[in-house]
């Protein structure tokens, strides 16, 4: 039964896989007339290694990947903690609050672009009321067009971390915390040394799903700052789209593509080994 | 435990406050495309009392046409959801029943697959579709979006499986059943709730893809998000046109989202949580 998958997803995904390997060999440009591709050997990866813009949007992409995952696990496991309560009220809430992760990346971005919008925009219009300086809107300062792009993947993805923890919460028996408080802990002592450690599983798969995803980011950058102001929100998932599907040096991009999988690839290694050890430890 | 009512007040307060952060944007949109002109860049900001109007609805319906976006969308987003669900739940079945080492090993693989950039795929995809022809179909955005779709169904479908005893399983293979009929006849039913999760990611997958739609659709197979692009790269600053074509992005998939909530979390935790 696991052949249709297979057989379609071997197909489909690991064909082009091997196509774009032979690309990043070749010197392949779709606006070059004579559609000549050239064998250039690793000649695009070692170009890379020294291509300024590659590095500075790999930095980002580590940036980027690194805070949205980090913020969004603390606050959607603070937010889990606040709105546990069983009461209608708060069930009603815990709906609401689900609201972002339904709408469009790109709508998203577009929303929040217009919210940022240092003439027009609310958000900006309610920081200056307060006495913040806003200049070019957050998203067109060198300084601050990343914490802002965070703040917009904050805002639409910490829900479903929120509602990931809930539901392993929800999970936890709770005799062993009503045995530790009569042992006299403290809520701190409780979190810390038994909520926490029975939590560990989901918070791993909350991070994994985050962690996966924010690396591929795209949609809202897109939508928001285009990559500036320079480089600033250029993170490489980006990058790689002009340089093959904005400028057509296919060649190139396929060998950035690679590279990039190739990161991917020992993030999810790590990741294999620590599953398989956890794995091991509950059988 | 030990919960005052004092308490109880400045968590109901704290809750609506992040609810409120969480809405705000929202809101914003539903407003923005209800308004004239005139009141969308009123500072302070209107949420309330403005007068409302349907100009943009008219517009995005009339100019716009956005019907026919609509339309390209609920037909890509239906082929990738069917194909997905559908294929993701065999092989999400096999890889938790099977003893095969290979086979449960596989769903490292489909793990793998998933993080697999856009870009990546994207480039050659690109080639490929265009030489056979496909580049503009809705065929080639509903194979892409399978691509990765139907591996995440099989990685919460096999979580799901697993929590589902195999006891009843066992107990019609040997009244007789063959494994096929195992599966269709006494563990799909028990694995309903994994497979309305299943459906609700990969509706909102597709129907809020961009990427894929940008590059491999033609002007006749557009979605909605990139009629909306369109029109926001042309009037920079018509945010009542371009809040009224996103609510039509937006409406659908959130209304399923609202009635099915309590299903978000089924298969995306199993395994990790008991019970």
């Amino acid at each position: 039964m696991l052949a249709p998958v297979l057989a379609f997803v071997v197909a489909i995904a690991l064909a082009p896989l091997m196509f774009s390997f032979f690309i990043s060999l070749t010197d392949y440009r779709l606006t070059d007339p004579t559609q000549a591709k050239p064998f250039v050997g690793l000649g695009n990866y070692l170009k890379a290694l020294q291509d300024k813009a590659v590095l500075e949007t790999l930095g980002n992409t580590i940036v980027f990947t690194a805070g949205a995952v980090s913020s969004q696990v603390l606050l959607a496991l603070m937010l889990a903690l606040l709105m546990s309560g069983e009461t209608r009220f708060m069930r009603a809430l815990r709906s609401l609050a689900i609201m972002p992760l339904a709408l469009p990346p790109l709508v998203v971005g577009l929303v929040w672009k217009a919210l940022y919008n240092p003439q027009f925009g609310p958000v900006a219009y309610y920081l200056k009321q307060i006495g913040l300086s806003v200049d070019r809107g957050f998203l067109g300062e060198f300084t601050t067009a990343m914490p802002a792009v965070l703040v917009i993947d904050m805002w639409q993805w910490t829900p479903l971390l929120m509602i990931i923890f809930l539901a392993g919460l929800k999970s936890l028996p709770s005799e062993v915390m009503e045995a530790a408080y009569v042992d006299g802990a403290g809520r701190a002592q409780v979190f810390f040394y038994v909520i926490l450690p029975m939590l560990l599983p989901v918070i791993f798969i909350g991070v994994l799903l985050r962690t996966m995803n924010a690396f591929k980011v795209f949609d809202i950058i897109f939508a928001t700052t285009g990559g500036g102001p320079g480089n600033a929100t250029s993170v490489l998932n980006f990058h790689i789209y002009k340089v093959g599907l904005t400028f057509f040096d296919m060649g190139y991009a396929a060998s950035l593509a690679n590279i990039l999988l190739f990161m991917i690839g020992a993030c999810c290694a790590v990741y294999i080994v620590l599953l398989r050890r956890q794995r091991a430890a509950e059988f | 435990m030990r919960v005052s009512r004092v308490e109880d007040a400045i968590r109901n307060v704290l809750a609506i406050l992040v609810v409120a952060f969480f809405l705000m944007p929202i809101v914003w949109l539903f407003t923005t495309s209800f308004k004239l002109q005139r009141d969308t860049f009123q500072l302070p900001p209107l949420w309330l009392g403005f007068q409302p109007t349907l100009n943009n609805f008219a517009f995005a319906i009339n100019q716009i046409q956005v019907g026919r976006f609509v339309l390209n969308s609920v037909i890509i987003s239906a082929g990738t959801t069917l194909a997905s669900v559908v294929l993701g739940t065999l092989g999400g079945y096999a890889v938790s029943r099977s003893r095969l080492r290979f086979v449960s090993a596989s769903s490292y693989f489909f793990l793998v697959l998933l993080m697999i950039p856009p870009v990546a795929m994207l480039v050659p995809f690109y080639l490929i579709m265009r030489d056979l022809g496909l580049l503009g179909t809705y065929w080639a955005v509903i194979i892409l979006d399978t691509v990765y779709n139907a591996p995440f169904v099989v990685w919460m479908m096999s979580n799901y499986f697993r929590t589902v005893s195999t006891e009843m399983e066992q107990a019609a293979l040997v009244d007789g059943a063959s494994h096929f009929q195992a599966f269709y006849l006494v563990a799909l039913p028990l694995a309903v709730p994994g497979i309305i999760a299943s459906v609700l990611y990969c509706l909102i997958f597709s129907w809020n893809d961009f990427i894929f739609a940008l590059l491999l659709t033609s002007p006749t197979t557009k979605t909605v998000p990139l009629a909306i692009m369109g029109q926001f790269s042309t009037a920079q600053l018509q945010w009542g046109y371009m809040a009224a074509l996103s609510i039509f992005a937006v409406l659908p998939v959130l209304l399923v989202a609202l009635v099915l909530n309590r299903y978000f979390v089924q298969g995306l935790t199993a395994g990790a949580t008991k019970g």
